[in-house]
């Protein structure tokens, strides 16, 4: 029966209470373990049609008589467009339409970051359209940006109010701590750098706006459009079968959909908008910078007794204030916490989410601050994380629904044990060293999500729902969800997804949300069938339903007889099952998480500052795994991303201007194939007994989260460097050897008298 | 624009300057023509009139990187050089002619500032963002040479030959000035023919750079032997690549405060290129 329930949703910590009309989640957990598909490696079912280029992404988009547009972006990083003359550009070969401020709400006259849109040009080519803004006049009157992060704090510059975190007393906390760290830690603006850049194809189709775009939600893509166009949202319909890759910058609208659904109304003609390379690394969202200064005390015995955070978010002119102090918050069990967050508002490209925003960030400072404080309290660092392991959620004592987090430390201690082995290795200027992090995330998506499963005469089946698969191989793991329920093979099940007029809401491709949303109402839609198909089994062959089961492609009965699948589909010639399923509540009054570690082994040389790193072991609990094949390529793409996060990615601003220095991808450094390590991943692979008919967690994020903590912390071990900053450049590296090696000296000199 | 294909290198050399531009494997001129950096009327293709391939000593400028890096009668340091530069694709389409006349990485030269090197008042870099730039030759513009194959070339004391004269490799570069801000001394109609590449007894080239492959030097230090002595060649450290007589000669060095770390690199690389080639003794470290 729907239940009308207010319930608490979250997306990538952002819980907000609403109305959700649920079904009753009846079906039972499958038992543990690798089933007939469903724990079992699949390869992706859409792997051969990208790897022919048949794969169509936005960008493949060839709509008769579609226009090209060029977007004219303030090279300011605060200015006001005092005059503007369009004229020439309307009179440019080839020009069809030109819009500037006052067209749009996100053509703006005072620009506030560099980058930020004030006109737009749509052309028959992108050679005509690019040379009109060129012809655009416009007179600008200079400002001076704000780029400081200190002065803007005084200033109270920020985007969102500052937020403060109180548990216990951590004064009284430090009080008690036999001993204390403090430091500071700071991280970069990172890029996502997508294949497919952000882009959007607009046509309207008599009342209707049919939106292509790059997208990790749909529905929310329609939702914005609609209200900017004042249409009604199924007026808006909105396609993203194959995306290029998203990390959490395409889950909303942005400038180029608006500016390619105007021109398309202007011009009565599909336009195309798509950001070049540079226009990507300028203005299509960055991980803000942060600067966290950290204060963790503990007992000898390794209990935390305090743990205090300030954090400087930097969040450019817009953007949220992603949870940066979550895992101060809630990785250990610590009675006394405090923490406070600045969202920073400056004249620089707004932040946007990247792959586990603010926990990436907030990680690095913490186990970074923590093995610290284990150096000092002659703590294995391992150790300490497990005396400080939280059993229910520290904030509000809720339990948490399946954490796996000490079967994790325990299958990390073989990785672990290696690093007297590791260490031995080290020779002439290269000295090695292993080190840990922990991590905790959200992941465990919620309602509301739904899914169609069709059953037709040939017995295929068909999963309908309008969700994107943003490149982590959802649609696999959709697929043998549904056959798994259905008791066919893989090959037998296609998934339908990327279009809203095509297919039931379905929730965003971010916050590791994807699976743990949808599978729950793929199988509920595929046990729907399933159900009756053995109603109808049952009456055709003269049995009772509660022996039959669905298994091989087969109708199995428990008293001994079975029948392929198709002479129940069969006798229905064109006829259909349709099945309809949505995603449950979550389990009420318990805190939805994933946890994992990871060891890093790296090489330095500690001469000319070169960081190798040369293993990393992974292991995470997300509770089932559908798919272990798409699983471990989501660690590893994980952990190479925060590789280049760790040691060689930087967006560059210049201090004076607020210009984006790092435009291209020679300048802005994403790691090579060269610099990805040996990866051993292990997922526990044990259903969350409380969550879904399915037990399953969310994976898109967790693997970037703990790796750059790990490696600054296997960098300590080697070095005996605090790398307190990312990235890890040799610039950087070197720097911290210095300090160290002046702290050595210091603590010689102190104790020689008494030696 | 037109494109130019002249059947001689007289003729592509007659056809250079007045808004003419050489083309070769067009790794450089085509990324900078599209930034609007460099200004052509005409292209004149030049890689199939130029010569190609290694013969003794002589090694054509149209030769490829890719080329030079798999030859073995090509000195250890260049071959080095080459393979270590950008990516296989980028080495098999780029000349080693037209590399040596690539333009630096600098991202406010790149981004079109108004700075030093396009003629303006001032270097950007100094005041700002430089953790790439140089730690030599930077009084008025703090760009660093990106060239491997160049600091190789300058190690190796190699020669070239232009459709006007023959010259060392260091001369056909100069720090820019007030009066002319060129980095080459290289004439709007002067086309690079040929290199002549001596063979020392040993040579070496280290590259450090912010990620393992595909990437421009932070320093890269080339070291030559012939006879007792050992040359050395820099890249990544100076407006153009940069001859350092040994390792005491980086106490000159004019670091910036987001440079200094390349002084360490450079006197690292530097103490473990003159051991490679085989002059420990005579290290001047």
């Amino acid at each position: 029966m729907a239940r009308l329930i207010r319930t608490e949703k979250e997306v990538e910590g952002r819980y907000t209470e609403q109305w959700v009309v649920v079904e009753e989640d009846a079906l039972e957990q499958w038992p543990e373990g690798p089933l007939h598909t469903v724990g079992r490696p699949a390869p992706r079912v859409d792997g051969l049609a990208r790897a022919r280029g048949e794969a169509r992404y936005t960008q493949d988009l060839r709509l008769p008589g579609m226009l090209r547009t060029a977007v004219l972006r303030s090279p300011h990083a605060r200015a006001r467009v005092k005059r503007i003359d369009l004229g020439p550009a309307r009179e440019a070969p080839g020009v069809r339409g030109v819009i500037g401020p006052g067209d749009l709400e996100t053509l703006t006259n005072e620009p506030n970051y560099e980058g930020q849109a004030v006109a737009a040009v749509a052309a028959d080519t992108i050679e005509d359209a690019r040379a009109a803004v060129g012809l655009i006049g416009v007179e600008w009157e200079v400002l001076d940006p704000l780029l400081d992060a200190h002065v803007a704090l005084e200033r109270e510059s920020f985007v969102a109010e500052p937020r403060r975190y109180e548990r216990g007393d951590v004064e009284q906390g430090f009080a008690e701590a036999d001993a204390v760290v403090e430091a500071e830690y700071r991280t970069q603006s990172v890029l996502h750098n997508a294949l497919e850049t952000h882009q959007t194809a607009c046509e309207w189709e008599g009342d209707t706006l049919v939106v292509y775009t790059s997208t990790q939600f749909l529905w929310g893509v329609r939702d914005e459009v609609a209200a900017e166009f004042e249409l009604p949202k199924d007026k808006v319909r909105v396609i993203c079968r194959f995306m290029g890759g998203g990390f959490g910058a395409k889950g909303s609208a942005g400038d180029y959909t608006f500016i390619a659904a105007e021109l398309a109304r202007v011009t009565g003609r599909p336009v195309h908008c798509r950001l070049d390379r540079r226009e990507e690394n300028v203005n299509s969202g960055n991980r803000n910078p942060t600067i966290q200064k950290l204060r963790l005390g503990a007992r000898a015995d390794g209990t935390l007794t305090a743990i205090a955070g300030e954090y400087l978010c930097l969040l450019g002119w817009d953007g949220w204030l992603s949870p940066t102090a979550g895992p101060a918050q809630m990785l250990y069990a610590c009675d006394n916490v405090a923490t406070v967050e600045y969202g920073v508002r400056l004249n620089a490209p707004p932040m946007d989410a990247f792959r586990a925003p603010g926990f990436v960030e907030g990680t690095f400072g913490l186990e970074c601050a923590l093995d610290e404080l284990a150096a000092k309290l002659d703590l294995d660092p391992l150790e300490l994380r497990r005396r400080n392991h939280a059993d229910h959620d520290p904030m509000d004592e809720r339990p948490f629904s399946g954490k796996q987090l000490m079967e994790c430390y325990r299958r990390a201690e073989k990785a672990w044990a290696r690093r007297d082995e590791v260490r031995a290795r080290s020779e002439g200027p290269w000295r090695r060293g292993v080190g840990i992090a922990t991590q905790l995330w959200y992941g465990g998506g919620g309602p509301p999500s739904y899914a169609w499963v069709r059953l037709s005469g040939d017995g295929l089946i068909t999963v309908v729902t309008a969700m994107q698969d943003i490149g982590t191989g959802t649609r696999t793991a959709m697929a043998q969800i549904a056959a798994e329920e259905l008791g066919v093979p893989l090959e037998r099940v296609t998934v339908e997804l990327g279009d809203t007029a095509h297919g039931p809401y379905a929730v965003v491709s971010g916050g590791s949300s994807t699976t743990p949303s949808m599978g729950p109402a793929v199988r509920a839609a595929a046990a729907d069938v399933a159900r009756q198909i053995r109603e109808i089994s049952a009456q055709r062959f003269h049995v009772e339903e509660r022996v039959l089961s669905l298994s091989d492609g087969r109708i199995v009965s428990a008293d001994g007889g079975s029948w392929p699948l198709e002479e129940i589909t069969g006798l229905l010639e064109d006829g259909q099952i349709l099945g309809t399923g949505a995603r449950g509540p979550n389990p009420a009054g318990m805190r939805v998480m994933t946890y994992g570690i990871q060891v890093a082994e790296v090489a330095v040389d500690v001469e000319t500052g070169e960081v190798v790193v040369e293993r990393i072991y992974a292991v995470h609990d997300i509770g089932r795994v559908i798919n272990p094949l798409g699983a471990e390529s989501q660690i590893e793409g994980g952990i190479i991303q925060a590789i280049g996060h760790s040691l060689s990615e930087q967006r560059l601003l210049d201090p004076r201007t607020g210009a984006v220095l790092t435009r291209t991808l020679d300048a802005y450094k994403l790691p090579t194939i060269a610099d990805v390590p040996e990866i051993v991943s292990e997922l526990i692979d044990v259903p969350d007994a409380h969550l879904t008919n399915l037990g399953s967690k969310g994976l898109g994020e967790p693997p970037i989260i703990p790796t750059a903590a790990a490696i600054a912390n296997a960098i300590r071990d080697a070095t005996g460097a605090d790398v307190r900053s990312l990235p890890i450049t040799r610039d950087e590296l070197l720097q911290a050897l210095r300090e160290a090696a002046r702290r050595e000296r210091k603590l010689e000199q102190v104790g020689a008298p008494s030696a | 624009m037109e494109l130019l294909r002249p059947d001689s290198p007289e003729a592509a050399a007659a056809a250079l300057g007045n808004g003419s531009v050489a083309l070769a494997g067009g790794t450089e001129v085509v990324p900078l023509l599209r930034d609007g950096i460099l200004h052509a009327d005409r292209l004149v293709e030049v890689r199939e009139v130029l010569p190609r391939g290694v013969e003794g000593t002589a090694v054509g400028a149209a030769t490829t990187l890719a080329e030079l890096e798999v030859d073995p009668g090509i000195p250890q340091a260049l071959r080095e050089a080459c393979a270590l530069a950008a990516s296989p694709q980028l080495r098999s389409m780029g000349t080693i002619g037209g590399n040596l006349l690539q333009a630096t990485r600098c991202w406010y030269w790149r981004l079109k500032f108004p700075c030093y090197l396009h003629g303006g008042e001032e270097c950007h870099a100094k005041a700002g963002q430089h953790r790439e730039h140089a730690i030599f030759g930077n009084e008025r513009c703090a760009s660093a040479h990106p060239s491997d194959p160049a600091a190789a070339l300058v190690a190796l004391g190699a020669r070239i030959r232009t459709s006007a004269r023959e010259l060392a490799v260091a001369d056909l570069y100069r720090l820019p000035t007030d009066d002319n801000r060129e980095v080459t001394t290289l004439e709007p109609g002067e086309l690079i023919l040929e290199l002549d590449v001596p063979s020392p007894e040993a040579s070496v080239y280290l590259k450090a750079m912010d990620r393992r492959k595909y990437s421009f030097a932070l320093v890269g230090v080339a070291a030559a032997r012939f006879a007792d002595r050992v040359r050395l060649g820099l890249a990544g450290v100076a407006p153009v690549p940069w001859a350092l007589d040994s390792a005491d000669a980086l106490e000159a060095a004019t670091p910036l405060p987001g440079t200094a770390y390349k002084v360490d690199i450079a006197r690292a690389l530097i103490r473990r290129a003159v051991e490679a080639v085989g002059a420990a003794d005579a290290a001047a470290t």
